[in-house]
């Protein structure tokens, strides 16, 4: 006898959230296709990859775009610019969230870092505030200045 | 006086939702501060998608993270405990200290990888 399949989206999961379906009639096909092009470093990204169920920034240079408005998946953002990533944040459970900044309107957003992201750029971006210490700072610290 | 974006003129001083201290909101970089200089909170006034009929959240915004302005000036990014929105503001001079470096070095305090390895990485590219 064929199994239930309970691993369609949309249904409960097994650990109580429901998944949000992502795919929208009537849109772009590319956009919900098997691989995006990078905005910055113009890598092609596979969308199905380990250490990752929603693929929403290159694992390279950490570039986003800006399709989502207020949150994850409406795909409500009329804007389509690219987001740089500005700073990384820490959640509760000590999981690394990466703060984007959208280049064409200056919004926010934060996605969670993926696990096969590169980890030069995620460091690189998590020692970038400790690189540009204010002069308060350095005196408090009793940091030589530059 | 100085107005908000609706015209309403604002408040010479506020006090924090967190830590409840009574500050000025004129900063010694002569920009209106919005953050409480003590527990770096604000209170979410600005939204973009109105939720209430004022459009404003009122909830409490909690600092997440340091980021790094173009010339080099540390902004706070913070998130709505309301709303979960993002903003970001400048830092002052006269924020506290001991906060704000404990925000820019809690992602290297926690990192989900080891650390050493990429300065195995470093000393051998």
């Amino acid at each position: 006898m064929p199994r239930r399949n309970n691993e369609r989206p949309g249904r409960r999961q097994p650990h109580g959230r429901t998944q949000r379906q992502k795919r929208m009639p009537g849109r772009n096909r590319d956009e919900y296709g098997k691989s995006f092009r990078c905005l910055h470093c113009r890598l092609d990204v596979s969308k199905s990859a380990p250490g990752t169920a929603h693929r929403n920034h290159c694992p390279n240079c950490l570039s986003s775009k800006h399709v989502d408005r207020s949150c994850p998946g409406d795909r409500a953002s009329t804007c389509h610019a690219r987001m740089e990533p500005i700073s990384i944040a820490v959640r509760g459970d000590g999981e690394w969230v990466i703060i984007h900044r959208c280049v064409g309107c200056g919004d926010l957003g934060s996605n969670r870092a993926a696990g096969d992201d590169n980890a030069l750029a995620l460091t690189r971006l998590a020692v970038t505030a400790i690189r540009h210490l204010g002069s308060p700072l350095r005196i408090q610290l009793a940091i030589p200045p530059e | 006086m100085s107005s908000d974006k609706n015209g309403s003129p604002l408040p010479a001083s506020f006090s924090c939702m967190r830590c409840g201290i009574s500050v000025s909101t004129n900063t010694p970089s002569s920009r209106i501060r919005n953050h409480c200089p003590n527990c770096l909170t604000s209170r979410h006034t600005t939204t973009r998608e109105p939720r209430t009929t004022d459009g404003r959240c009122g909830a409490r915004m909690q600092p997440i993270s340091i980021a790094v302005l173009r010339g080099g000036d540390w902004a706070l990014i913070q998130r709505c405990t309301g709303c979960s929105e993002l903003a970001d503001d400048h830092v002052e001079p006269d924020d506290n200290q001991l906060l704000l470096i404990r925000l820019a070095v809690r992602p290297l305090a926690q990192p989900p990888f080891p650390l050493e390895h990429l300065g195995a990485l470093w000393a051998a590219g």
